[in-house]
Formats: structure tokens, C-alpha cells, sequence
């Protein structure tokens, strides 16, 4: 993650933004899709591994650029900027290419994207019904995995919706802890296979299931010597905290599942969504452990359920439960952790483009951060202009 | 691939039936053949309309309507399904004019799909092929939610259509060559059935000219146009957003001017504004159908004119 002071390329984008052609209908070579996400909030208190600190505080911004490069390519590149301590970070969260042009349903798309595990995983943050992910995602993705890699993807040919498709990525930040600096890390760290299946029921129902793997040559922690002192985690991983995964193992299974309605399938005045996400990360325990230092369970696990109901074309309310169950290595032994998050939300859409959100959310955790019943609320904005780019379901 | 089939097909036809096995072979074959045989276009339209003037074009072509008249076309999922769908399609056809942009790219993105990427191959858009209405030189949000491209919703033009369907048998053409006289044959058909019904809609509207109307969006902007009705006021405050009660309670006001003959709504449009608007200012509430399936009337393009045109006589 590279911290750029650099007012320059920030002012370029700025100004690249403000381009007389920002509104012109089709996206080309001369002629790209350009658009920001201003993002702002207040919050009332601390979240574990959350993007969001507690105050005033500004999320993500994005500046996305995306484009047909020729025949065969389309590109896109999201900047994000983000505060942290103080700092400003510019950071790239995509800056791929995918073929447009293979035949028989497969693609490949290179360069920096998002992971296509899971359901909320390829989504961006903006387009998110509450102001964080659930923890499982903050937990083991570091709350959205993406990175530096290459997918193939294959889409079948049936009316039942399939597809498949296989990753291989870098895997920085999903690397285990490394105090020592010893260790020597895998530099392709990360293979993922995916799968989703979907469909309709009906005119008013639309459904979709998913089931990923992720394997993780790096996730598997090293014991601490002899004598160590506990570290807290988050001086361990000091200024990178934002997206490196806290909780890692040498395998991940996932199961996801949405689905939404609404009355004659017309999205525009009612719809409900349900989605929820299942992740068991396991083989992370260091090899050489003593056995009776085991964990009492061999795996870390979260999951969540959302529903969100958008019930006239400006407001729109949502709950989530979400919670996870994990096992931190403490010197030679690990303790066992648990957070449970309940959330309710409440937006206002003044158009398709602004929403102003106010959440609730109550974190229970037990050995969690030293999180024991805490009642956390948040205020945040999400505005985008410019281009706007077509959302996935 | 297609050949294969038909080879069997014809092979298929001259087994002679005579065990129970043979037998449900050949039906099997014949369910395969019934798909296959024809090797006909598979057609993706955005919207009903479209998928109706396919199918007068091409009458044997599997077309699938990724929405339906009761759907607004500006907010649609990219949903699995239609990403199955246009994983399969030959050919896409939409309205175009930006109508599609929030969700036709991702589909195509997503579809990984060749075929239907470019408007040289398999993709068409029916405002690429006339000239559309309120195109603006430059557009802001502050406006609302507007098309620099103009308006999209075309198809209640019947000489705009006309145009269009012309052009989309060209396109079935280019695309299959080998089909090219059934889609001039059908083409043809449907022009001269479509151009005798034009004088014959204009004859039954001509008591609404110059007639003026509240309605909801601009989306019968073109059949206003062609008929000569005036919309005075716009449900909405601004292109995309839901009525507001202190807009509503201007458009009141607006009626009292006691000139207004209906306020129009489309078949996916929500009525409470347009009914407490209806009842307030004692105007009869015309719900209209956006397009081939918006009510039980509407079942093809032609029933489509004939319901609108005489629902909005029936207001006089």
C-alpha cells in the first residue's frame, strides 16, 4: 500500500474529472466514464477493524476512470483516497483490463481487482446497504480482498445462470503475521475457485448462490518463540491496518446466497433484498504448536444475515446481524474470541446518486478489543457524479 | 454445429420405428431437432416493444424480453437470469439513448459475450437509427434524471418505428445471411399492415389534437408528439424522482386553469400521485400502457396504438 503525498496526481485526477466530456453517453478511448464517490461520516465509537474511526471522518473517495480500450479490452482504474492518523493515502484499489472479445462465455481480467469470492466481495463499498462490511469480510479480507492477480472466468451457456472462474493473486495483505521477518512468503499467495448459480421465480423474484474456496499458501501463522511478549494486533501491523486480513488460514470455504424481490419485478418504488455469507477459515494453526496448546477449535468462523427493504423511492431501511468467532494466537497459545454486531439503518435517497445514511449498531464481544456491549451510531453521506457505472445485482 | 443438427433431423425422419428404444430416440431427437432445426436468431430485447417488433420480423427467432411493460426500464437488475440470457444471444436489441446505461454494460461485462458487444455485430439501438427528440447539448444532475442523447422511449412514433424496424431487419440480415429472404418477406408484411394502420390511428386521434395533458416522466413523449397533445406538466419535479406533495400541490394549481384534459401515467409508473392529483382537481386518471404486455389489451405493437388510442378517447 503506497502512502502518496502527492497533491499532483491528486489535482490531475481532479481535473481529468472536470472534463467537458463527463456526461457524453458513450464511454471511449477519448472519451472515458469518469466519476468520484464522496463519502463522509460521523460516529459515535470505535468499530473493531473498521474503515470507519470514531468522530468526523471521511470514507472512501473514489475516482474511477473506466473505458472500452480497443476491440479486444476494457480498463478500468479506481483511485481511492482515504484519512488515516492524520494522513491522506491514495491508494489503487482496481487498475485492470478484461478481454471483452474470447469466445464460448470465458474472460480473463488482469492487473489489481476485486475478488470475485463471496457476494459482497465484488461490490464496491459505496454501493453497501450499511456504513462497514460485516466483520466476517473486516475479519478474514481485511473488508474487501482485492489485489494483484489474474482470473478466468466462464460463463455457461444455459438458461439457469452459471459461472466459474479461478484466481490466482499476490496475496500481501492476506499474509500471516510475521514478527520476525523470517519467514519466507509464497509470492503467488493466493488461489481462489468460485461458483454461482441463479435465476428468477417469477416476475417479482431473482436469486442468486454462490460457494468459494480460497487458499491461502501464506495464512497459516507461525508460532511466536519462546518468551515473547504478546503484541497488541494493531501495533503489530502499526499504519497498514486498513486492508490487510487480521484473522488468516491456509483455507477458506464460503457459501453465499441473494435474493431480491419486488412487486412485478419494477425496482423503482419497492424492493427487498436478503443476502447472507457464510466463511470458514481453517489450517492456521502453527505446525510446530505443542498439543496442548491447541485451540479449542481448529478454525476461525463468521457469517451474516442482511435484509434491506427500499420502501418508496427515498427511503430505505435495512438490519443486519453478523457475527464472528475466532481464535487469536496470544504467545504460544491462542484465546478464544467472539463479536456479534446488530445493525439497523435508515437511508434517504434524495436521487438514485445521494444517500445520507444514520445506523445503530450494537457490538457484543467477548475478548474482542476489549468490546463488551458497546452501542455505536453513525451519520454518513454517499454521493457519486460523474459517469455513473452500471451496478451488479 | 447447426448442420450437424439438421443432418440428424433428416436422417431422424427416415428411421423406421420399430422397438421402444428406436422410438424414444427419435423423440428425444425430435425434442433436439424442435430446438435446433431452424438454427433461428436468439434475441435479447431490452424492453417488451422491441421484443415485439422481433418478433414481426422474425417470426421463428427465440426472443426473450429482459423486461416487462409493468418494469421501469431505468431501473432494472443486472440480474443472473439476463446475464444467462444474453450469454446465448445472437442478437441484443434495446432503445438505447443512454435508456439501458445502469445496467446494459455490466451485462455485457458480465455475459462475456462477443457477439452482442458492438453495434457492428450483434448489438442494436433504435435511437441510433432515427433522429431522437430533446436531445440536450449539455446535461447536469441538478436537472434531474435527463438523456443528452434525447428520449429514449421511441417506440409510440409510428413512422420513427418504421424506421427502426427496417433497420433491425437489416441487422437479422447481416447476422444471418442465410434467412435473409424470410426477414425481407416479414418485413414487408409488417410495413404494409403498419402502414395502413397509421392513417387509420390518426383518423381515430384526431379528436385529441391539441389536447392538453399532466402526465408522469416524459415516457409518451412521442405519442404525444405524433398525435399533437400537449403535456403542460410533469408529475415528477424532476426527470427520475418520485412526485412531491408541494410539486403536486403546484400541478393543482396549473389545473385549475381548467384546460387539462387527463392525467397520464405509464403501466409502470406509480398512481397515487397522479390519483390524489386526479381527485383534487377532478381530472379523470388515464393509466397508459408503456408497452406490448402494459395491459390485457396490449398484445402486440399494433394492440398496443389501438389501447392507448382508445383510452385516451374514452376521457373526452
Amino acid at each position: 500500500m503506497t502512502v502518496l503525498n502527492n497533491r499532483i496526481s491528486l489535482v490531475a485526477l481532479a481535473c481529468a474529472f472536470a472534463s467537458p466530456t463527463l456526461f457524453a453517453a458513450d464511454s471511449s478511448l477519448t472519451n472515458p466514464a469518469i466519476s468520484a464517490v464522496l463519502n463522509g461520516y460521523y460516529q459515535t465509537a470505535e468499530r473493531p477493524l473498521a474503515e470507519t474511526a470514531e468522530g468526523f471522518g471521511l470514507g472512501e473517495t473514489e475516482l474511477a476512470m473506466s473505458a472500452n480500450i480497443d476491440d479486444m479490452f476494457y480498463g478500468k482504474v479506481t483511485a481511492v483516497v482515504e484519512m488515516h492518523d492524520g494522513e491522506t493515502e491514495l491508494n489503487l484499489e482496481e487498475a485492470f483490463i478484461q478481454t471483452m472479445a474470447m469466445p464460448a462465455g470465458f474472460s480473463i481480467r488482469g492487473g489489481r481487482f476485486l475478488s470475485d469470492i463471496g457476494y459482497l466481495n465484488n461490490q464496491h463499498l459505496h454501493t453497501d446497504s450499511f456504513t462497514d462490511r460485516p466483520i466476517a469480510y473486516r475479519a478474514f479480507f481485511g473488508g474487501h480482498y482485492f489485489d494483484d492477480g489474474v482470473r478466468l472466468n466462464f460463463v455457461a451457456p444455459t438458461d439457469l445462470y452459471w459461472t466459474i472462474g479461478a484466481e490466482a493473486f499476490k496475496g500481501d495483505s492476506m499474509r500471516a503475521a510475521d514478527e520476525h521477518g523470517e519467514r519466507e512468503f509464497k509470492n503467488v499467495g493466493v488461489y481462489t475457485f468460485y461458483t454461482k448459480i441463479g435465476g428468477d421465480i417469477g416476475d417479482n423474484s431473482s436469486w442468486q448462490a454462490g460457494l468459494s474456496y480460497l487458499r491461502n499458501e501464506n495464512g497459516q501463522v507461525t508460532a511466536h518463540e519462546e518468551g515473547d511478549e504478546h503484541e497488541d494486533e494493531a501495533a503489530e501491523e502499526g499504519h497498514d491496518h486498513s486492508h490487510a486480513a487480521s484473522y488468516t488460514g491456509k483455507n477458506t470455504y464460503g457459501a453465499d446466497f441473494v435474493y431480491k424481490w419486488a412487486p412485478n419485478g419494477n425496482y423503482k418504488y419497492q424492493n427487498l433484498t436478503l443476502s447472507g455469507e457464510y466463511y470458514r477459515v481453517t489450517d492456521f494453526v502453527p505446525s510446530d504448536l505443542h498439543p496442548e496448546d491447541a485451540p479449542s477449535k481448529d478454525y476461525h468462523q463468521g457469517w451474516y444475515l442482511s435484509s434491506v427493504y427500499q420502501f418508496t423511492p427515498s427511503w430505505s431501511a435495512g438490519v443486519r446481524y453478523g457475527e464472528v468467532d475466532t481464535q487469536e494466537l496470544h504467545g504460544d497459545h491462542f484465546h478464544g474470541q467472539k463479536l456479534k454486531e446488530s445493525e439497523v439503518s435508515l437511508a434517504w435517497h434524495s436521487s438514485h446518486f445521494s444517500t445520507v445514511r444514520f445506523q445503530y449498531t450494537n457490538q457484543k464481544g467477548t475478548n474482542f478489543d476489549g468490546i463488551e456491549d458497546d452501542n455505536v451510531f453513525t451519520i454518513q453521506y454517499i454521493m457519486s457524479l460523474g459517469a455513473h457505472g452500471a451496478h451488479q445485482f | 454445429m447447426f448442420s450437424l443438427f439438421n443432418t440428424l433431423c433428416l436422417w431422424g425422419l427416415t428411421v423406421r420405428i420399430n422397438s421402444n428404444f428406436v422410438k424414444a430416440a427419435a423423440a428425444a431427437l425430435s425434442i433436439a431437432c424442435s430446438g435446433f432445426a431452424h438454427a433461428e436468431l436468439n434475441v435479447f430485447a431490452c424492453e417488451p416493444e422491441y421484443a415485439a417488433l422481433a418478433k414481426e420480423l422474425a417470426p421463428n427467432a427465440n426472443i426473450y424480453s429482459a423486461t416487462t411493460a409493468l418494469q421501469d426500464p431505468h431501473q432494472v437488475q443486472a440480474r443472473p437470469s439476463l446475464i444467462a440470457k444474453m450469454r446465448q444471444a445472437d442478437l441484443v436489441v434495446c432503445a438505447g439513448a443512454d435508456l439501458e446505461i445502469g445496467w446494459l454494460p455490466m451485462l455485457q461485462m458480465k455475459s462475456a459475450n462477443a457477439k452482442v458487444r458492438s453495434t457492428d455485430q450483434g448489438l442494436f439501438f433504435a435511437a441510433d437509427q432515427i433522429d431522437t427528440l430533446d436531445k440536450l447539448a449539455s446535461v447536469d444532475r441538478s436537472m434531474g434524471d435527463v438523456h443528452a442523447q434525447g428520449n429514449p422511449h421511441i417506440h409510440f412514433d409510428p413512422n420513427r418505428l418504421l424506421t427502426v424496424a427496417n433497420a433491425l431487419s437489416a441487422k437479422m440480415s447481416q447476422l444471418h445471411p442465410s434467412e435473409a429472404a424470410n426477414y425481407q418477406k416479414a418485413l414487408a408484411d409488417f410495413s404494409s399492415r403498419w402502414q395502413a394502420a397509421i392513417p387509420r390511428w390518426e383518423e381515430q386521434a384526431k379528436a385529441l389534437k391539441g389536447k392538453k395533458v399532466i402526465a408522469y416522466h416524459t415516457s409518451f413523449r412521442y405519442l404525444f408528439n405524433w398525435l399533437g397533445i400537449e403535456q403542460v406538466a410533469d408529475l415528477e419535479p424532476k426527470p427520475g424522482l418520485a412526485p412531491t406533495s408541494g410539486h403536486l400541490a403546484s400541478l393543482l394549481s396549473r389545473a385549475e386553469q381548467k384546460d387539462i384534459l387527463a392525467v397520464v401515467v405509464a403501466s409502470y409508473q406509480d398512481e397515487r400521485g397522479a390519483n390524489w392529483l386526479g381527485e383534487k382537481a377532478n381530472l379523470p386518471v388515464v393509466m397508459l400502457p408503456m408497452s406490448v404486455g402494459g395491459n390485457d389489451a396490449s398484445q402486440d405493437l399494433f394492440s398496443l396504438y389501438d389501447s392507448a388510442i382508445s383510452l385516451l378517447n374514452g376521457v373526452k
